[in-house]
C-alpha cells in the first residue's frame, strides 16, 4: 500500500497537516495510537499566551517576531510568522466546513475562565466559549449565573465561584450558583461511581432531557443576564444543543472547561477527523509505528503492529506522536529516546534536571522542552547528523518550546503541521511524485 | 487567651502519641493531644509498614524478636482492619551467607517465631515472582500494617471517649511552676490562634522532634537521626512479606501494602538540623531497585509510583555511636524528673511502629503513676473502633445495593466496620472521588467530620487519596470542593491547600521521573497548569 | 497473582478516554466503563481477587477501548482475563450453548429445516428466554442444510493441482450458516490461479472467550494451531480468513490472551482482503465487471483493532461502478454472542441504534461488512441485505451463483 504521505500520530498537528495534504489531492494515510492528548485540552487554540519572563501577551501577533528573535529554535522560528497567520486561519476554515466555528478577538488573545474561576489567555475559542456577542453580553451583565450538575464531579462551582473575586474582571458582579438536579432524569442508578462531562453531554443531546434541564437551569439562573455551564454541551450534535439551549432559556450561556475527558476537545479531534476523512485521507486508528524503512537516506515507508511484515510506502512521512504521554518519546531511568526512528533528540542527559524542585514554578520544567531536533524545513537527523529530507516533524514531538508555559501548544501544532505539509506538498509537486 | 484543663497533655500525633492518647482514655484519664502537623506525618507514616513478627531481629538482638512478636500476635486481634496477615518468607540467594540462614532458625526458635524451612518450589508457589535463584527459603509470621489507619484508629478511640485533638498545632512552649510542668502554651497553626493547655503531665511522644521539646525545658535529650528511604511500586508485586536472608542491610524488605508494594529501606545518618528537609538520594534509588530486582527480578518493569524517607527516632544515652543502626531500636521512655529533676514531663521514643501498644502502656502506666492511679491496661484485648468483629467485616449486601465490590472492599479495608456509616446507597455519596484508590464522597466527607482532616494532605492519610497511579491529578480538584463545601474555607486557602497537595505529592515522584511516573506527569501538569490554569491568579487582565 | 510479564494494565495514565469511547458504557449505567473495570481495579483484584465487580459482564468485548487507548494498554484483555479467572463464576446453560458453535452447528445443519423453522416460532422463543435467559426477540441464524465442510471435501484433488495454494481457515458460520460464502472464496482464489487446501479445524474460540471459557478455548486454540502447522508445513504458505473475528482470534487472542506458542503460523495469517488486496497489488487486478450498486461498508469493531479496516476498503474501491459509501465507525451492538443474551439485548440494540439510523438515512442497495455477528444485527434491526466484501468481488470477477439481492439470508 502506498502514499503521498503518511502522518504518524492523528493529533492536532498530524491532522492539520493531513487535512492539508489531503485537500491537494495527495493521498494520505493518517496512522493513530490511540487517540490525542485533545481529550485533556481546553479546546481553545493558544498561540502566545506568556512571554518569557512570564508576562502575559494580549496582541500575539505584535509580539511574535521578537519572541522569534528571542528564540531561535523555538517551533515558530522554523515556521516564521506568516506560515503561522496562514496556518491558524486555515485551520479555523477547515473546522468551519464541519460547522464548528473558532472565534478569535481580532488579533488579539482573549481570556476563557477555567475549571479552577481563573482566567488563561488563548487565541481562538469555540463560540460557546468566547465570542464578540457573548463578551458584549458579559459586559452588559452585572448578574451572572454559574450553574453545574448535581453529583457531577469535573467542574466546580464552588471553586470557581470562590476564585472568581480575586479576578478584576468578575469584581462588583453578582454571582449566582445552583446545582441542577438529575435523577429524574437518570434513568438506572445502579452505578453510582461515574459520572462524567460525557455523560452530561448525552443526556443534553436528546431533546427531552435538555428541555427538561433547560427548565431547572432556568430557574436556578434567576434574573442572571448570562449563565456560565460546565462544557457539556453536546459533543456531536453541540451547535444544535448549543442554539436550542440558549432559546430554552433565554439568554446567552458560555462553556467553561471541565476536567478530562474535554468535550471542547473532543469536538476539536471530531472536526478533524471527519474533514479528512472527507477530503478522502485514511485514518488507521489503534495501530503504532514499529519502525521506518530507509533507501538511500530517504525514507521510504513504515512498518506498523497491526500491519506485520507489509510495509505502508509513503512519498514523505510526518512524525507528529506528541511528547512523553503520547508516546512520541519514551524515557528511562537512563535516558531519552524517540522510539520510531530512533531520531537525533535535543535533551538533558543529567536526569536531575530534567525537573525542577516545584511542581508549579515560575520557571519551565526542562522535560516539557525536550525533544527531536529539526533543521529549518522540520526535517530531523539520522544519528550520523544527516537530515532526512522527507521526513517531517511536527507538534509536540519538536524540541526547544513549553507547550503549556508560553500558552504555546495548539499554535505551534497547527503552525508546524501547516508547515510540513506545505513542503510535502511544494516537494511532490517539484518531484512530480505523486500517486500513480 | 483560651486556656484547656486536662491531666495529660501528649506532644506528637505519631503512632506513639496516639497510642498513648487511647490508653489514657481507655484508662479514664482525661487528654488532651496536640500535633504539630497532622496524625502519621512523621515517623509512623514512613516506614515499611511492616508488622514484623520478629525474625527481622531474632539473629542480632532476642530482645526485639521477642517484644515484636508478642505484639504481632496482639495487634492481629485488636487491629484486624489496619493489618493484612500475609505471612512472610525469608529467601537466601547464593551469595549470602549460609551460617545466616542456620542462625535464622535456631534464633526464631529460642524467641518463639514459627520459623520453617520450605524448598525453593513451595516458596516460588507462595510467590511466583519471587527470583528463581534462591537456594534456600523461610515462612515467617510476618504480616503488613497501615500506619495512617492505626493512628487514625487510635485517636477515633481515643476521641469517642472524650479526648480532645489538636491538629496543625505546635508547642510554643512548656509551662512549669514550682511544682514542675503545668502544661504547654500552643498555636494552631493554619489560624494563628495561641492557646494554653494546662496539666499535670506532658508526655513528650513526638520521636526524633523529642529532642527540641526537651530543649525547650533546658533538658538534654540526644537524638541520632538516620534516614531511611523507599521507594513505592505501583501495584502490588507480591503477595506475602520478602525478607533477604542475611544480615539486616539496605533494601531487604520488600512489602506488599494495600495497593502497592514498597522496597526499602536505606541507612543512612543525617544531621539533626536536616531531619525536617530529609530528601531520597539518587544513590538511595539505585540501591533500592537493585534490592528489589535481587528478591524479584520482574520488578524491573513496574512503575514506580514515588520515593520517599522517614528518620527514625534512635535516643543513644551513651556516646560514640556512628551507625543508626548498631542502635538497638527499643524503647526508651524517660521520666524528667529522676534522670532531669523536672516534675511531670516525660518522654519515649525509640521502638518500632508495631510495638507501638507496648510502648504506649509503658508510657501510661508511668503517666498513672505520676497521677496515683493504678488503673490497669487493657489494650492488649481491646479492638480498635473498626476492627471489632473477627475476620474481615461481612458487608451487609442490602446496605450496599448497587455499589461496587471494589469500592465496598477498599472502603472496609480502611474503615473497617466503620463502612457501614461510610457507603449508602445513595448516588452522590457514591460518587468517586479518587478514582485510582476508590474513594467515594461519603469517604471524603466522613473522613472531613470524624477524622480530624484540616487539608487534603492529611485526606490522603485517611483515605488514600491521591495515593494512587495518577497521584492526586484527578482527585485533587474534586475533593478541593469539598473543603469549601463542609469547611468553608476561602478561594485563596483552597488555592493554596491544592497546590501544597501537588507539591507534596511531587516531593515523591521527583525522584523517580521517567517512565510511566514521566508520563503522567506531564499528564497532570496539563491538568493542572494548562486546563485549569492552578497558579495563574496574578494574570487577570485588567481588560479583556 | 499476577504475571508480571503481562502487565499493560501499569501504563494507565487515567486520561478516561477509554470510558468516553466504549459503546456499553454509552448506552447503559449498568457498566462503569473500561477504566474501571480495567486499569482501576486490576489494581485492587491483585491486592484480593474478592474485590471482582459484577459489572465486568457488561462488557462485549468489542475493543474498541484499546484502538482509543494512548498508553498502549490491553484493556479488554484485562476485563476478559478478570472474568475468566473469577473463582466464583458459574458456567450457564446458556453460556455453554452460546460458546459451542462448533457441536450446535453440527447438530442444526443436520436438521437446518426444523431448527430454521422453530427458531422462529415465538412461543419457542420465549421459553428459550425463560429457560435459558436467551433473547426472545432476537432472530435467530439459520442454518445450511450441508457444512461447508463437507462440500469442501469434494474439492481436494482439484486444488491440488493448483501451483500456489492458501490454507482458508472457514470458521463456523461459513461452515454451518453461509457455505455459499466460502464457495466465493474458493472461486475467487482458483481464479486467480491459487488452489484452497482446509483443515480439521475447530471453532476459532472467540465465543469461548467471550463466554468466559478459556480453558477450552485454549484448547480449540492447540488443535487449530496444529493443524495448521500441518496444512502450512515449512512454506510461507498464507492462512486467509473471511470472518475478521476469527482472524483475531488466531492472530491475536491465541498469542496474548490464551498465551499460546503461536510461532509456527505467525505472520501467516491474513485476513482474505489483505491477501487478495496485497496479490493484486503484485500480480495485477484481474478484469473486474462494474457493480452499478450503492453500497454502505461497516468496519467490524474486531477488524478495526486489527487495523484490516484499509485493506477491505482498498479491495471495494476497485470494483468499478460501486459507489462505496463509509458509515461512521460505530459497533453494531451484537458482539458475537453478547447480543444473544437476554440481559444484554436492550443494550445491545441501543449500542446499534446509530448504525441502523445511519443505513436507513443512506438507503443503500446493499451493506457490506466482514463479519458475521454484525451481519446479523444489521438484517435484524434494517431493511437491507449485508453481504461479505468477498461476495461483490466474485460478483464482479464473475463468479456463478453469487448474491441475489432481495433476499435477506437471516429470520424474521
Amino acid at each position: 500500500m502506498r502514499f503521498d504521505s503518511i502522518i504518524i500520530g492523528g493529533g492536532i498537528a498530524g491532522l492539520t497537516c493531513a487535512i492539508r495534504c489531503a485537500e491537494e489531492g495527495l493521498s494520505c494515510a493518517v496512522i493513530s495510537s490511540g487517540m490525542s492528548a485533545l481529550h485533556f485540552a481546553s479546546g481553545s487554540i493558544d498561540l502566545l499566551g506568556r512571554f518569557p519572563g512570564d508576562s502575559v501577551v494580549t496582541d500575539p501577533f505584535e509580539r511574535i517576531p521578537e519572541f522569534i528573535n528571542l528564540n531561535p529554535d523555538h517551533p515558530y522560528s522554523r515556521c516564521g510568522e506568516k506560515a503561522i497567520a496562514d496556518s491558524l486561519h486555515y485551520f479555523a476554515d477547515q473546522l468551519q466546513q464541519q460547522s464548528l466555528q473558532l472565534c478569535d478577538n481580532g488579533r488579539r488573545n482573549h481570556f476563557h475562565l477555567t475549571t479552577y474561576g481563573t482566567l488563561t489567555p488563548t487565541y481562538l475559542s469555540q463560540k460557546s466559549v468566547y465570542s464578540p456577542d457573548l463578551e458584549k453580553a458579559f459586559f452588559e451583565n452585572q448578574k451572572i449565573a454559574l450553574i453545574s450538575f448535581e453529583g457531577f464531579r469535573d467542574f466546580h462551582v464552588p471553586l470557581i465561584s470562590a476564585n472568581l473575586p480575586g479576578q478584576t474582571l468578575f469584581q462588583n458582579r453578582q454571582v449566582t450558583t445552583g446545582t441542577v438536579d438529575l435523577s429524574p432524569l437518570i434513568r438506572s442508578l445502579k452505578n453510582p461511581h461515574e459520572f462524567r462531562s460525557i455523560d452530561i453531554s448525552r443526556m443534553l443531546e436528546t431533546d427531552e432531557d435538555l428541555q427538561k434541564i433547560a427548565d431547572s437551569i432556568n430557574e436556578l439562573a434567576g434574573d442572571a443576564g448570562i449563565i456560565g455551564l460546565p462544557a457539556c454541551l453536546g459533543f456531536i450534535h453541540h451547535n444544535h444543543v448549543y442554539e436550542k439551549l440558549q432559546g430554552l432559556v433565554g439568554r446567552p450561556v458560555y462553556e467553561i472547561p471541565t476536567l478530562p475527558p474535554s468535550i471542547l476537545g473532543m469536538r476539536l479531534d471530531h472536526a478533524l477527523k471527519t474533514r479528512f476523512s472527507n477530503l478522502g485521507g485514511v485514518f488507521i486508528a489503534g495501530d503504532k509505528v514499529v519502525r521506518g524503512e530507509m533507501q538511500s537516506e530517504r525514507m521510504i515507508g513504515v512498518y506498523t503492529e497491526n500491519h506485520g511484515k507489509t510495509l505502508l510506502k509513503a512519498g514523505s512521512v510526518v512524525l507528529a506522536t506528541g511528547s512523553f504521554f503520547s508516546g512520541g518519546l519514551i524515557s528511562n531511568s537512563a535516558g531519552i529516546r524517540e522510539p520510531v526512528f530512533n531520531l537525533d533528540l535535543a535533551y538533558e542527559k543529567d536526569r536531575k534536571q530534567w525537573a525542577g524542585g516545584l511542581f508549579f514554578q515560575p520557571e519551565s520544567h526542562q522535560f516539557l522542552e525536550f525533544g527531536v531536533k529539526t533543521n529549518e524545513r522540520l526535517n530531523p537527523f539520522d544519528h550520523s547528523g544527516h537530515p532526512i529530507d522527507n521526513l517531517y516533524c511536527a507538534g509536540a514531538i519538536l524540541a526547544g518550546y513549553n507547550p503549556i508555559r508560553e500558552g504555546s501548544g495548539g499554535g505551534v501544532a497547527i503552525s508546524t503541521g501547516y508547515y510540513a505539509a506545505e513542503k510535502i506538498i511544494s516537494r511532490t509537486a517539484s518531484t512530480g511524485a505523486a500517486t500513480p | 487567651m483560651k486556656s484547656i484543663e486536662t491531666d495529660v497533655v501528649i506532644i506528637g500525633g505519631g503512632v506513639t502519641g496516639a497510642g498513648t492518647f487511647r490508653d489514657c482514655l481507655i484508662r479514664g484519664i482525661p487528654a488532651v493531644l496536640v500535633e504539630k502537623n497532622d496524625l502519621a506525618s512523621g515517623t509512623t507514616g514512613r516506614n515499611h509498614g511492616l508488622l514484623h513478627s520478629g525474625a527481622r531481629y531474632a539473629v542480632k538482638d532476642s530482645a526485639s524478636a521477642v517484644e515484636c512478636i508478642g505484639e504481632n500476635r496482639i495487634l492481629k486481634k485488636i487491629a484486624r482492619h489496619c493489618i493484612e496477615d500475609t505471612g512472610g518468607l525469608f529467601v537466601a540467594l547464593d551469595d549470602d551467607d549460609p551460617a545466616y540462614s542456620d542462625k535464622l532458625i535456631v534464633s526464631c526458635r529460642s524467641a518463639g517465631i514459627a520459623c520453617r524451612e520450605i524448598t525453593r518450589q513451595e516458596a516460588l508457589q507462595i510467590e511466583p515472582n519471587l527470583n528463581p535463584q534462591i537456594v534456600r527459603a523461610f515462612t515467617v509470621p510476618d504480616a503488613t500494617i497501615d500506619p495512617f489507619r492505626l493512628v487514625s484508629a487510635n485517636v477515633l478511640d481515643a476521641r469517642e471517649r472524650g479526648g480532645q485533638v489538636y491538629t496543625h498545632t505546635r508547642v510554643c512552649r512548656i509551662m512549669t511552676g514550682p511544682e514542675g510542668v503545668t502544661g504547654v502554651q500552643c498555636q494552631n497553626r493554619l489560624t494563628g490562634e495561641i492557646f494554653e493547655i494546662r496539666a499535670r503531665v506532658v508526655a513528650n511522644a513526638s520521636g526524633v522532634w523529642g529532642e527540641k521539646v526537651c530543649r525547650a525545658t533546658g533538658i538534654e535529650m540526644k537524638m541520632f537521626p538516620s534516614k531511611g528511604s523507599l521507594i513505592i511500586f505501583d501495584y502490588r508485586v507480591n503477595r506475602v512479606v520478602v525478607n533477604a536472608c542475611r544480615m539486616p542491610a539496605d533494601a531487604d524488605i520488600f512489602v506488599p501494602g494495600d495497593t502497592v508494594s514498597l522496597i526499602g529501606t536505606t541507612s543512612r545518618k543525617i544531621a539533626y538540623e536536616d531531619i525536617d528537609t530529609a530528601e531520597v538520594e539518587e544513590e538511595e534509588i539505585a540501591v533500592l531497585l537493585e534490592g528489589a530486582e535481587r528478591l524479584v527480578p520482574n520488578v524491573s518493569k513496574t512503575r514506580l509510583l514515588r520515593a520517599y524517607c522517614g528518620v527514625r527516632p534512635l535516643i543513644s544515652l551513651e556516646k560514640g555511636t556512628v551507625d543508626g543502626r548498631a542502635i538497638s531500636r527499643g524503647i526508651v521512655l524517660v521520666d524528667h524528673e529522676d534522670r532531669d529533676g523536672l516534675k511531670g514531663l516525660i518522654s519515649v521514643a525509640g521502638g518500632k511502629l508495631m510495638t507501638y501498644r507496648l510502648m504506649a502502656e509503658k508510657t501510661t502506666d508511668l503517666i498513672c503513676h505520676k497521677l496515683d492511679r493504678t488503673d490497669p491496661c487493657t489494650t492488649n484485648s481491646l479492638p480498635l473502633p473498626g476492627s471489632e468483629t473477627k475476620g474481615r467485616v461481612p458487608a451487609r449486601r442490602n446496605q450496599f445495593k448497587g455499589i461496587s465490590a471494589s469500592v465496598i472492599g477498599s472502603t472496609q479495608y480502611r474503615h473497617g466496620e466503620r463502612v457501614h456509616q461510610i457507603l449508602k446507597s445513595d448516588r452522590k455519596n457514591d460518587g468517586l472521588i479518587c478514582e485510582c484508590e476508590m474513594v467515594t464522597a461519603g469517604e471524603v466527607e466522613y473522613a472531613l467530620q470524624h477524622l480530624n482532616v484540616e487539608d487534603i494532605v492529611d485526606l490522603r492519610r485517611r483515605t488514600r487519596l491521591g495515593m494512587g497511579p495518577c497521584q492526586g491529578t484527578l482527585c485533587a480538584c474534586r475533593a478541593t470542593s469539598f473543603f469549601i463545601d463542609l469547611k468553608k474555607i476561602s478561594g485563596e486557602k483552597a488555592n493554596q491547600m491544592l497546590v501544597d497537595f501537588i507539591e507534596e505529592r511531587w516531593k515523591g515522584i521527583k525522584p523517580i521521573l521517567w517512565g510511566d511516573a514521566l508520563r503522567e506527569t506531564e499528564f497532570s501538569y496539563w491538568i493542572h497548569q494548562g486546563l485549569i490554569s492552578t497558579k495563574k491568579k496574578s494574570e487577570t487582565p485588567d481588560e479583556v | 497473582m499476577i504475571n508480571l510479564d503481562n502487565i499493560s494494565f501499569d501504563h494507565c495514565i487515567k486520561c478516561t478516554v477509554c470510558t468516553v469511547y466504549c459503546p456499553v458504557a454509552r448506552v447503559t449505567h449498568l457498566y462503569p466503563g473500561p477504566k474501571f473495570s480495567g486499569p482501576d481495579t486490576e489494581r485492587l483484584r491483585i491486592k484480593n481477587p474478592d474485590l471482582l465487580d459484577d459489572s465486568l459482564k457488561y462488557c462485549s468485548n468489542c475493543k474498541r477501548c484499546e484502538i482509543v487507548c494512548p498508553s498502549d494498554v490491553n484493556i479488554a484483555d484485562i476485563i476478559r482475563l478478570a472474568s475468566a479467572n473469577n473463582p466464583k463464576r458459574k458456567l450457564s446453560l446458556r453460556d455453554l450453548i452460546l460458546s459451542s458453535t462448533d457441536l450446535i452447528g453440527q447438530v442444526a445443519t443436520r436438521t437446518a429445516v426444523i431448527v430454521n423453522w422453530t427458531m422462529k416460532l415465538s412461543p419457542l422463543r420465549r421459553l428459550m428466554q425463560l429457560i435459558l435467559g436467551l433473547s426472545h426477540e432476537r432472530a435467530f441464524p439459520q442454518y445450511a442444510s450441508s457444512s461447508f465442510s463437507k462440500w469442501a471435501v469434494g474439492l481436494i484433488q482439484t486444488q491440488e493441482t493448483y501451483p500456489e495454494k492458501v490454507v482458508y481457515f472457514h470458521g463456523c458460520y461459513v461452515n454451518y450458516n453461509d457455505p455459499d460464502l466460502g464457495k466465493s472464496v474458493v472461486q475467487v482464489l482458483n481464479r486467480l490461479n491459487i488452489g484452497v487446501v482446509t483443515t480439521a479445524e475447530k471453532c476459532c474460540g472467540i465465543p469461548l472467550i467471550s463466554n468466559n471459557r478459556l480453558e477450552e478455548a485454549k484448547k480449540h486454540a492447540r488443535h487449530n494451531i496444529d493443524v495448521l502447522k500441518k496444512a502450512v508445513g515449512d512454506s510461507d504458505m498464507k492462512i486467509v480468513l473471511t470472518s475478521s473475528s476469527c482472524c483475531l482470534a488466531l492472530d491475536h487472542e491465541y498469542e496474548n490472551l490464551l498465551e499460546m506458542d503461536t510461532t509456527s503460523i505467525q505472520g501467516q495469517i491474513e485476513l482474505i482482503t489483505k491477501f487478495l488486496y496485497e496479490a493484486f497489488e503484485q500480480e495485477e487486478t484481474p478484469s473486474l465487471k462494474p457493480l452499478n450498486l450503492t453500497v454502505a461498508y461497516h468496519a467490524p469493531c474486531h477488524l478495526e483493532r486489527m487495523g484490516g479496516v484499509v485493506y477491505t476498503v482498498e479491495l471495494l474501491k476497485k470494483i468499478p461502478g460501486l459507489n462505496l459509501r463509509f458509515l461512521h465507525s460505530e459497533c453494531c451492538g451484537i458482539s458475537g454472542t453478547y447480543g444473544f443474551k437476554e440481559e444484554n439485548y436492550a443494550i445491545s440494540q441501543a449500542i446499534g441504534q446509530n448504525l441502523f439510523d445511519q443505513i436507513n438515512d443512506l438507503k443503500p442497495d446493499l451493506v457490506v461488512t466482514d463479519c458475521e455477528t454484525c451481519k446479523w444485527q444489521i438484517e435484524f434491526n434494517t431493511a437491507y441485505q449485508v453481504v461479505h466484501p468477498i461476495t461483490l468481488l466474485a460478483k464482479a470477477m464473475g463468479c456463478q451463483n453469487i448474491l441475489k439481492t432481495g433476499e435477506k439470508k437471516t429470520g424474521s
